[in-house]
């Protein structure tokens, strides 16, 4: 995420485990808001630049 | 692989250790088995809970003094969604397993044969709960 931090270091500033800080770095896991906010908040960025969100786009079935 | 993964599979080692033997025994047949109220068949299932708290405590100290302080951290959230996930598999195959052995097994069966029917479903329970928590986390293992 940042070159100067390490995963475990992030995961010590907001609560999480290194290996839960991988997981969300390898995109295998989605953590909660709250957890999204404070990873944009450690590297003082809008969440938007951190986390992403790819729309899949589904056909609408008639009803 | 993180401590409680290595506690998970510690968990499932020590199960199949202790109750791999005993279910092979018990399922051969009633062979000496003897009806309630005699308890020889509890000092069997005693003697199989004893070497499986031998075996967790013993993989319990060799992990805690193999794995560095900060792999010890309290559950965060990933690992609580984990334990969530998991011990909701395990209530749905326990709760299956006692309405088997509560409603349906006193019309066939008597005796220890429903005793270790039940020690069965628990033990299967058990056995769900720690592999749904070691697949969640091979799955979500970044390397």
């Amino acid at each position: 995420m940042n070159g100067e931090m390490s995963q475990a270091e992030l995961g010590q500033r907001i609560g999480l485990t290194r290996q839960t800080i991988a997981a969300i770095e390898a995109g295998k896991y989605s953590p909660s808001l709250e957890a999204a906010f404070r990873i944009a908040q450690v590297f003082n960025v809008p969440l938007g630049e951190v986390f992403q969100w790819e729309v899949k786009a589904t056909p609408l079935k008639a009803s | 692989m993180s401590y409680r993964e290595k506690i998970a599979w510690l968990s499932l080692i020590a199960m199949a250790v202790a109750y791999g033997p005993y279910f092979m025994f018990v399922g051969r047949g009633p062979g000496p088995w003897e009806p309630l109220p005699h308890l020889h068949p509890l000092g069997l299932f005693a003697l199989v809970s004893i070497v499986r708290m031998l075996v967790l405590g013993a993989g319990y100290l060799y992990l805690r003094l193999g794995s560095p302080r900060q792999e010890r951290q309290p559950l965060d959230e990933r690992d609580r969604a984990i334990e969530h996930r998991s011990l909701s598999a395990a209530y749905y195959v326990l709760i299956g397993g006692m309405i088997l052995v509560g409603c349906f097994m006193p019309f066939s069966s008597t005796g220890w044969t429903i005793v270790n029917a039940a020690i069965f479903w628990i033990v299967a329970a058990e056995v769900i709960h720690y592999s749904v928590v070691v697949a969640s986390y091979r799955v979500q293992a970044s390397s």
